[in-house]
């Protein structure tokens, strides 16, 4: 179903874990986030600033203030760690961790696509790249530099090894729609993502286990939000990922073809994370507090194998989690006091 | 109208009363219909009002769904998926005809298509920036729907003047001038009818006489 060329080699795993190890010791602790939320912005910059993130903050001052300053920054600081981190790694440690990091390539490559599409210049769409994945920023900007759409997924598919099949390059040529586009390369990624771990091992298989209840919770959003518009069935299934750990065809066609969202819901009764999305299912049957019942329940299942395998690749994995955490949960911040978000549903949407 | 431009003649007479009955219907006629649009006017009123407190309500839910999609997904993802979205919005402005006055008619030709139709992955696509998405479709028909409320209020508040300040230049101006000069012409012609019989009654008495 989905093509892609090459991986192999060894991994060096002691030298790259020592190296997370200290930048997973500079990451905020729980307690950080009660503070901030008692900051104001200025506060947060300088704060942030002092916490790692000086030279993204001293370099980007001069382009954005106040929110926007804090988000390209604390994105931009992510992206450094990511390909410091991808950029010391061989083998087949560095094939994971790039199949792992491939999201943001895929990301960067909807912001430039949309971007083009809808007629942005090349700056503002360069501005909103993070390139935290295997594609860097000059190869980002060689993609931006193409004059057409055509030619931005032509070379993607070469720079990413990615083959689009030619009915779907067809199809957007006729409808100009990338959602299909892009739920291709949502499913390609997770393929990939699980063909470049080896499940030999034991800290392979809890990677992998970590990558297929991911599987299973992005499944399980698409089910809710699809249903809350009221598709069923069929066409449900089509965006199902493949290779959940939980939800197999089997329980993922029960719950697409559940009538409503309070019948799908309760299909989810046996599933891990149950308790998690339980109260939101109860109270409210609101689609945000489920979803961020599930993020809460996917941080919580990397914890419990950090420190584990101290040789392996789960140290790294569980760093890039955290840190992607730690970034989100000081954008969360930021925004929402800037918005003017109560400080509890702040707190709700923080994923401690 | 000034009496000193008016002939005292049997026809203008009849002509001004004519008018005045002419000018008495307009003015009972003009004075139901200021009343009918008043009334209107009051419907409409209890309307926009119900309109601008859906328009505050959906703003302040789009506003925090914004908000928070904004916080969790961060304003590049935001931006990015509002990109990809390629409806655009259409609005459609017309006129209706009410009680005679042209009323503006304003539709919103908003594709509400479900996620699958929207131009962004569905996989990838937070569920709070899909919620983002639909309060500020919510928003838009309100808003066009409130603007077409709001206009017609505007439109029937100007007609009511408009009628108010007709009925009252026939009330207090042309009905009394043209009775005036009903009155006027009415003396004239008893006066002349008088001098006509007086005169009558000197060529008798002076044919008498001789």
């Amino acid at each position: 179903m989905f093509g892609r060329k090459g991986k192999g080699g060894k991994g060096n795993y002691p030298y790259a874990v020592a190296r997370v190890k200290a930048k997973k010791a500079q990451l905020m602790g729980e307690d950080t986030y009660s503070k901030m939320l008692m900051m104001s912005l200025p506060e947060i910059s300088r704060f942030i600033g002092e916490s790692g993130y000086q030279k993204e903050i001293a370099a980007l001052a001069g382009r954005y203030d106040g929110v926007d300053l804090i988000e390209h920054a604390t994105y931009s600081n992510m992206a450094n760690y990511f390909r410091g981190v991808l950029d010391v790694t061989t083998g087949e440690l560095h094939e994971m961790l790039a199949a792992y990091l491939e999201k943001w390539d895929i990301w960067n490559f909807k912001v430039i696509l949309r971007g083009k599409s809808f007629g942005m210049d090349a700056d503002s769409i360069k501005e909103d790249l993070v390139p935290a994945g295997k594609l860097d920023q000059q190869a980002l900007e060689r993609l931006l530099s193409m004059e057409s759409e055509e030619e931005i997924i032509a070379a993607y598919g070469r720079v990413a090894n990615v083959i689009f099949p030619t009915e779907l390059i067809s199809a957007y040529e006729e409808s100009r729609n990338l959602s299909e586009l892009e739920d291709f390369l949502e499913k390609d990624h997770y393929d990939s993502l699980l063909r470049s771990i080896d499940p030999s091992s034991r800290p392979t298989r809890l990677y992998q286990d970590y990558i297929r209840k991911e599987i299973d919770i992005t499944n399980v959003e698409t089910i809710l939000k699809l249903k809350a518009e009221g598709i069923r069935g069929e066409e449900v299934m089509k965006y199902i990922i493949p290779g959940g750990k939980q939800i197999d065809k089997k329980l993922a066609t029960q719950l697409a073809n559940a009538e409503s969202l309070s019948a799908a819901v309760n299909d989810l009764a046996p599933l891990d994370f149950y308790d998690d999305i339980k109260n939101a299912l109860d109270e409210t049957n609101s689609l945000r507090s489920i979803v961020a019942g599930m993020k809460k329940y996917h941080i919580r299942q990397a914890k419990t194998f950090s420190h584990l395998y101290p040789l392996s690749v789960i140290p790294i994995i569980d760093f890039m989690i955290h840190k992607e955490n730690e970034v989100n949960n000081i954008r969360i911040i930021a925004r929402g006091l800037n918005s003017g978000l109560d400080a509890d549903v702040i707190k709700e949407l923080l994923v401690i | 109208m000034p009496t000193h431009d008016i002939t005292p003649t049997r026809s203008v007479l009849l002509d001004l009363k004519k008018r005045i009955k002419l000018s008495q219907n307009g003015h009972k006629i003009m004075k139901m219909k200021r009343d009918g649009l008043i009334i209107e006017f009051f419907e409409v009123m209890e309307k926009a009002k119900q309109m601008r407190g859906s328009v505050v309500s959906d703003y302040q839910i789009a506003m925090n769904k914004i908000a928070v999609a904004t916080a969790v997904e961060g304003e590049i993802a935001v931006k990015s998926a509002a990109y990809a979205i390629k409806a655009e919005p259409q609005v459609e402005v017309g006129s209706k005809s009410i009680m005679g006055m042209a009323v503006p008619r304003v539709e919103a030709k908003i594709e509400r298509g479900n996620i699958l139709n929207k131009g962004y992955g569905v996989i990838s696509t937070s569920a709070y920036i899909e919620e983002a998405s639909e309060a500020f479709e919510n928003l838009l028909v309100t808003l066009v729907r409130a603007a077409e409320i709001e206009t017609t209020m505007k439109k029937r508040l100007d007609e009511i003047e408009k009628t108010k300040r007709r009925v009252n230049a026939l009330e207090f101006k042309v009905i009394p001038d043209l009775l005036e000069g009903k009155r006027f012409v009415e003396f004239r012609l008893e006066e002349m009818s008088r001098e006509e019989t007086i005169r009558l009654k000197l060529l008798k008495s002076k044919s008498e006489k001789a």
